[in-house]
């Protein structure tokens, strides 16, 4: 409901509780009067800390009875209320409780004469004021102000809108109250003005947390990134397409440096600390080749690049790749105003010529390229924040990591690192693995990986087992071996299984299957039954499972 | 669920029994089957004796070849013992298992074996 809400005191629940119990005193429970100004008391401490849905009951249930017994205290608070219907007295809290009315204290206050309907309604509109009511009904107003100021600040969070309506309805409630006790509305006026302070941090939340300062950076990686893709709109589409082509392509050359000086231009603001890392690796492996293309950097990423790509490709020793080389960085060039797809293009040309030579060169290049923006656009997302990620993103798939890295640091100063000479890509592939350490969750493809790792997560417990079991070192290879013992292991036991469900004509597997397998199997005979086997080799936690055990009460668990 | 204690070994093993992955596991291999609930304890016991198993005799085999390392030959050999013993095991149980109950329906009848029974009892009484 609108008006339901939070007072800085109090849960507005309790709140309106209490108003209703002080707001009754003319209901014949009187034998409540009694509870009523314990229960106020109580009210105010516990409010707080009552959950909403209890107090909601509580108060609505309890409405009728409180009216009384509200009366009978309100009545003692304010003699002249005696005479008044709860309506009134609603009325009275929602006019002396401006501020912390709920948003529509007019509202509230219309409606007042109205039929009891309105009431419950106004009772929860009214809780925000039963801060205010509470110093005016009771006598301990004076210490109301005070438990409802610091319970405000509780709730400050939730008072956004509340602290707007009570700005609002400070003015209009003001009116109204003929009757208000002044000292209530001072006191209710102070609460107001205590809230204002808080509402401004609290209207918005969550906005105060959001760091302006990232959001300046994108905006600058954006521009630049519009810059660029303006220039070439239709490469991106071509590259786009192919997400995945790079992958096959380009894992072979991952060990190809990234080249892409022009994304460097770009990514000049991403981080490149690490990237430096990765690329300096890189760029002693390409310094000799381009030292003035790392220079140059940004602003003639295209020529330097094809330099660079040229320079490296004649550096590395790949002679076909130059060529190769030559048209992808043509086309990479032409693609440079991009986003540094081309780039990556590049790069990926540059590193599959170096790397691959079965492929065809220069088409695979422009596939690599192209696939390899598409994957590292798509997995660009976690590498960098710009759009000059995408370009080190794109990279990045291709040459695992490497290229991405070298890139962005590259972008600082350095040009990419072209296709390095395949002694160069040794060493790129270097930097490149620490990159792909870095960025594993680079996989040619999603769908194998997490099926594999977590059966392989699951077998290694077994093996290590194993190995514990053994007592003795054991090679890789040996424990390779036990890894697909398992696995044909589990097959046979799940066929096992199935036969013996279907025998017993069920189609659930139950521990009786299990225990015929392991006599199977020998394990089970005679003389060692299953209960002996549980209990020598598995923990109590399963024993208790597993076994039948009674217990008190003349239960067993579990049960059979 | 608790630590293996410390016996004579260096590192600890984790004695819990993974779950989820057998529940996979076995929902990969046969989706149409449901299993029970502490039917995944039973199979990872029977899990634990298999592999305990194998260790056995992988042992025995590096031990025999006098390795100080376990390689994957005596992996494989223990493998192929353990399978084969298996097999070898329960057919030898149904055969046994076959040659009981053909031998007990051949000597005896159901009508003949009450008869019988009630021949002791009278004889005795």
């Amino acid at each position: 409901m609108a008006d339901h809400n939070p007072d800085g005191d109090p849960t507005p629940r309790t709140l309106l509780r209490r108003v209703l119990d002080t707001a009754d005193p003319r209901t014949p429970r009187r034998p409540r009067s009694a509870r009523s100004g314990a229960q106020r008391a109580l009210l105010e401490r516990a409010s707080s800390r009552r959950l909403s849905g209890q107090t909601k009951t509580i108060a609505k249930g309890r409405s009728r009875g409180a009216r009384s017994i509200g009366r009978s205290t309100h009545v003692q608070a304010r003699g002249h209320l005696e005479e008044q219907t709860p309506r009134t007295l609603l009325k009275n809290i929602l006019l002396t409780a401006p501020e912390s009315s709920i948003l529509m204290p007019e509202s509230v206050v219309k409606p007042v004469p109205a039929p009891q309907v309105v009431q419950p309604s106004r009772r929860e509109s009214s809780r925000g004021s039963l801060e205010l009511q509470l110093p005016e009904l009771e006598p301990s107003t004076t210490l109301a102000p005070g438990l409802l100021a610091p319970g405000r600040r509780k709730q400050k969070l939730r008072l956004s809108m509340f602290q707007q309506g009570v700005d609002q309805g400070l003015p209009l409630s003001r009116e109204p109250q003929g009757n208000a006790d002044a000292s209530s509305l001072t006191s209710s006026l102070n609460l107001t003005f205590a809230t204002p302070l808080q509402p401004q941090s609290v209207q918005r939340p969550g906005l105060a947390r959001r760091p302006p300062a990232r959001r300046a950076v994108d905006v600058g990686a954006f521009l630049r990134d519009l810059r660029d893709t303006s220039l070439a709109p239709p490469n991106i589409v071509l590259e786009d397409t192919q997400p995945f082509s790079q992958p096959t392509v380009g894992s072979p050359v991952y060990h190809s440096l990234p080249c892409t000086p022009h994304t460097g231009a770009e990514d000049a603001e991403q981080a490149a600390g690490r990237r430096t890392q990765s690329s300096g690796p890189g760029l002693q492996n390409n310094s000799p080749g381009k030292p003035a293309q790392f220079l140059a950097g940004e602003a003639e990423e295209v020529n330097a690049f094809a330099l660079g790509f040229l320079s490296t490709s004649s550096a590395v020793s790949g002679e076909d790749e130059v060529e190769p080389l030559p048209d992808g960085v043509e086309e990479a060039e032409k693609k440079m105003e991009e986003e540094g797809v081309s780039v990556s293009e590049m790069e990926a040309t540059g590193a599959q010529g170096p790397s691959r030579a079965e492929e065809p060169k220069g088409h695979t290049q422009v596939t690599e390229a192209e696939g390899s923006q598409g994957t590292a656009e798509a997995e660009g997302p976690g590498a960098s924040s710009g759009d000059e990620d995408a370009s080190s993103k794109a990279a990045s798939p291709e040459s695992a990591s490497s290229t991405p890295e070298s890139l962005q640091a590259r972008q600082h100063h350095q040009f990419p690192e072209p296709a390095p000479p395949p002694g160069a890509a040794v060493l790129s592939s270097e930097p490149a693995e620490p990159l792909l350490v870095r960025h594993p969750p680079r996989p040619r493809t999603t769908g194998p990986r997490p099926r594999q790792d977590p059966h392989k997560a699951g077998l290694s417990h077994y093996v290590k087992l194993f190995s514990f079991f053994a007592k003795m070192p054991m090679e890789r290879k040996a424990l390779e071996m036990v890894e697909k013992c398992l696995d044909k292991y589990f097959q046979h036991l799940c066929d096992d299984l199935e036969v013996f469900a279907a025998h017993a004509g069920r189609k659930t597997v139950k521990p009786e299957d299990l225990e015929l397998l392991m006599r199977r199997q020998g394990l089970v005979t005679d003389q060692v039954s299953l209960h002996v086997l549980v209990e020598r080799h598995l923990p109590l936690e399963y024993r208790q499972l597993l076994i039948p055990c009674a217990y008190s009460g003349n239960s067993v668990f579990p049960a059979q | 669920m608790a630590l293996s204690t410390i016996v004579s070994q260096k590192k600890q093993i984790k004695r819990k029994a993974p779950r989820g992955f057998l529940k996979r596991v076995f929902k990969r291999q046969k989706p149409q089957l449901r299993l029970e609930k502490s039917g995944d304890l039973l199979v990872h016991l029977n899990c634990l004796l298999f592999v305990h198993r194998l260790a056995e005799e992988s042992r025995t085999n590096a031990c025999e070849s006098k390795c100080r390392v376990i390689n994957k030959e005596h992996v494989l050999a223990a493998a192929k013992v353990t399978s084969k013993e298996e097999q070898r095991l329960e057919v030898k149980e149904y055969i046994l298992e076959s040659y009981y109950d053909a031998f007990f329906w051949a000597v005896t009848d159901h009508k003949d074996f009450f008869t019988h029974q009630f021949g002791i009892i009278k004889y005795w009484l």
